[in-house]
């Protein structure tokens, strides 16, 4: 398994601004809607989750891909979408365990993670260094209800590492 | 008009009484005029809001604005800015406020959302790019912030979906609520939340999928790259990472500009118990920021309530810290914390609340009421419990919060005492500095188009004490002399015009102002570049005096002249007690008359000149003072 974006939802301020900058160098406009970096907010529990690909081994949105248009670069590991193939069904959006994938509103292509060719854009901009390159994978929504029950959202906001709130 | 970049182009106008909304087309004057934001506001409230209406009735229009810069990749460009005229003050009604709202609704496409008439029965508005939807919020009516925030959100069933919400001291009828976005960033200065809920109106939430382009990528790029260095680099940078304005206390109370025990001590010996050092060195958890803000400056933090829960909050500006701790000479600060969150969670305005709750205090300490006026809650200062008591009793205005729900000003007239003591300016309440320290924004208070309020004018450089930069800025080295009186209407005219502007832009003041980042010839590069029209840096330049000028004769037309442009009398005649300020009065008289004559207004009246007027190309404004019989001179 490759490298791969991480976060740091303790350092992420939900700010967006990564969102921003991912979509202007990839499709020229600026919008969330439009970007490869996905953060996950909750006003009231105060968590903000930088999500993307976190390139899984068993790939479950390219094994629903119904013309293999998601395949992965054998030379660095990372999941990439064959845009002539796709056909823009939509199957590998509800496939990602992460629900980080989402369709591009106008074209309906998958937008995923292409990591800028090594150099990411949101890495470079985030003002809170809270992204980075790793190969640790982060527990998927599912897991992390098994493990941490209704204090799912407070292991959200410790990134998954749960530690219990400690107040002076 | 051709392809337009930056701007949406559409605002949404939406009909409550007859439940309809339309589309209409923006107006290239509007935007080479006004920019956006409270700009756009000022101009359609003066145009479509006729002195004399009642502000509670379907007559009102409540609007929200926001800029050019909303969405795009600019730092601190995302905020919006909410208008009408005001059930607190009878004049100009506007407030702004950060969060993910503005973008939103630029994704959404609209520039401003315009609300008029009313609703027949609760209902939240549902925007998205192609609808909106008027959806039943019976069963939201009478929640708090974070009730409803958290049951609208699980109706939509979209977290990227934003809210502005109001709460139930709005419903309720208490005049300064606020209307808050996303859940915690209120827009809550003269009562726009009240306005909003007399419309029927619990909430807007706008949910959109499309884009903002920029016309010149590579301008702007520049631009965002050299405003990203200067702004990592600057000294301020994590002191307001790590606090925010909340270490305004400590720093204040060395200046001596505290409002303790309700302005009558300007520096008290348990600021440091209550500051935002100890709260950032114990409590913090994370920062938390608008949307593309690279200054993060909310702060989540843990702490312990009084029945041993333990809550985690955000946000907490000086203002509310101050507001619940100093004000009312409380020093125990979990106390404090627990009460803005009350307050908050209930969605009234942190500043009018501490305001009307202080003064209380101060008569029920100077023994001009007692507990058969108060209903039997003992108001001695600090006393949180009967705090926390009369906050609930004011929200849901309940025994003596019923008569303090109504402001500082109706409240000492309906009690008939303590007028003296009520501070306040064209009814809007006082902020949490004491004028006789600050002489700049006392001035700022006296003048300001919407009340008593810094934001308007925010001469953050006066508390520098630096002469220097007050003779290169000005030519008067006093001007930036935080008890010099000579050259703040300099000072204070210079900085209303930034604010008006780069509130009209909806950039942060962060940035724009207490940074002092985007200057003049930032603002038209950048404008440049978002919208690819000609905005030169004089242009810019008259933006902001425009907007101050056309609020101005927005609330003449309400019946404001120059008497009304006054401070509470404590200020003009009491010195300060104690403190790095003993001694000094603010003089307040002479500084206005340098204000209007550099603002060019009429000495006697206030009333701006028909020459300052015309030269900002506000022809239609003198033919319609003129029609209203207002005696306005050459």
């Amino acid at each position: 398994m490759g490298l791969h974006l991480g976060a740091d939802p303790t350092r992420c301020s939900g700010c967006r601004y990564c969102e921003l900058w991912c979509s202007y160098k990839h499709e020229g406009v600026f919008s969330p809607y439009f970007s490869r970096i996905k953060v996950v907010k909750d006003d009231l529990e105060k968590i903000d989750f930088p999500l993307t690909c976190q390139d899984c081994e068993d790939a479950p949105c390219a094994k629903v891909c119904p013309t293999g248009a998601i395949q992965r670069d054998e030379s660095t590991g990372v999941l990439k979408v064959i845009e002539d193939l796709c056909i823009g069904c939509g199957n590998c959006v509800s496939a990602c365990p992460y629900g980080y994938l989402s369709l591009n509103p106008r074209s309906l292509k998958p937008l995923l993670c292409d990591l800028c060719s090594g150099v990411p854009e949101c890495v470079k901009r985030c003002p809170t260094n809270a992204l980075f390159l790793t190969k640790e994978r982060l527990p998927t929504e599912y897991e992390m209800k098994d493990r941490f029950g209704k204090d799912h959202a407070i292991a959200m906001l410790f990134g998954g590492k749960y530690k219990r709130v400690k107040v002076v | 008009m051709g392809k337009l970049y930056g701007y949406a182009g559409k605002i949404l106008r939406i009909n409550l009484t007859r439940m309809e909304w339309r589309y209409e087309e923006l107006d290239k004057k509007l935007v080479k005029g006004y920019v956006g934001g409270r700009g756009f506001n000022a101009r359609r409230l003066y145009d479509e809001a006729p002195p004399g209406i009642d502000p509670l009735s379907p007559d009102n229009k409540l609007m929200i604005s926001t800029g050019p810069i909303a969405g795009t990749g600019f730092p601190l460009g995302t905020r919006v800015n909410v208008s009408a005229k005001s059930p607190l003050t009878g004049i100009l009604g506007d407030s702004n406020a950060g969060g993910h709202f503005g973008s939103e609704m630029k994704y959404a496409g609209i520039d401003q959302i315009i609300l008029e008439g009313k609703s027949e029965k609760p209902i939240y508005i549902y925007i998205t790019n192609r609808s909106v939807e008027f959806r039943d919020a019976t069963h939201f009516w009478g929640e708090t912030i974070s009730e409803a925030h958290r049951g609208i959100l699980g109706e939509i069933g979209d977290h990227r979906t934003q809210i502005a919400l109001v709460g139930p001291a709005s419903e309720n009828g208490v005049l300064f609520g606020g209307v808050f976005f996303n859940a915690v960033r209120p827009a809550a200065r003269t009562g726009m939340g009240t306005v909003m809920a007399s419309k029927h109106v619990k909430a807007i939430a706008v949910r959109g999928d499309g884009y903002v382009e920029v016309a010149r990528p590579s301008d702007f790029e520049r631009l965002v790259e050299e405003i990203e260095e200067k702004v990592y680099s600057h000294e301020q940078y994590w002191p307001r990472r790590i606090m925010g304005t909340t270490r305004i206390l400590l720093a204040g109370n060395k200046i001596g500009m505290l409002p303790a025990f309700h302005f009558t001590r300007g520096e008290v010996d348990f600021a440091f118990q209550v500051s935002g050092e100890i709260l950032a060195l114990k409590n913090n958890l994370k920062v938390r920021g608008c949307f593309s803000c690279v200054v993060p400056c909310s702060r989540v933090f843990a702490y312990t309530k009084s029945n041993d829960a333990y809550s985690i909050s955000e946000g907490l500006e000086y203002e509310a810290l101050a507001g619940m701790t100093v004000r009312i000479g409380n020093k125990e600060l979990y106390k404090g914390l627990e009460a803005v969150e009350l307050l908050n969670d209930l969605g009234m305005d942190a500043i009018s609340t501490s305001e009307v709750i202080s003064w209380a205090m101060e008569l029920y300490n100077r023994g001009m009421i007692g507990e058969a006026e108060t209903g039997g809650l003992r108001l001695n200062w600090g006393d949180m419990d009967s705090v926390i008591e009369l906050i609930k009793q004011i929200a849901y205005r309940k025994g003596f919060g019923e008569i303090l729900s109504e402001g500082v000003a109706k409240a000492a007239e309906k009690l008939g005492k303590g007028r003296d003591l009520a501070f306040h300016v064209k009814g809007l309440e006082m902020i949490q500095a004491d004028p006789r320290a600050l002489k700049g924004y006392g001035l700022g208070f006296a003048v300001a188009s919407r009340g008593a309020d810094h934001l308007r004018s925010e001469p953050f450089i006066e508390l520098s004490d630096n002469p220097e930069i007050g003779r290169k800025m000005f030519g008067e080295p006093e001007a930036t002399l935080r008890l010099g009186t000579k050259g703040k209407g300099l000072l204070v005219s210079y900085y209303e015009n930034i604010c008006a502007l780069v509130d009209s832009l909806e950039v942060c003041k962060n940035l724009a102002e207490n940074m002092d980042i985007l200057g003049y010839g930032d603002i038209s590069r950048l404008l440049e570049s978002v919208t690819g029209m000609e905005f030169s840096p004089d242009d810019v330049k008259a933006i902001g005096e425009r907007i101050v000028n056309l609020e101005r004769a927005y609330i003449v037309k309400e019946g404001i002249r120059r008497k009304d442009d006054t401070l509470p009398k404590r200020f003009l005649k009491e010195p300060m007690s104690v403190g790095a300020s003993k001694g000094h009065i603010i003089e307040l008289e002479k500084m206005l008359d340098e204000y209007y004559t550099v603002r060019g207004w009429d000495l006697k009246t206030g009333i701006p000149r028909e020459s300052t007027l015309k030269k900002l190309g506000l022809d239609e404004v003198i033919e319609d003072l003129k029609k209203k019989n207002i005696e306005i001179s050459f």
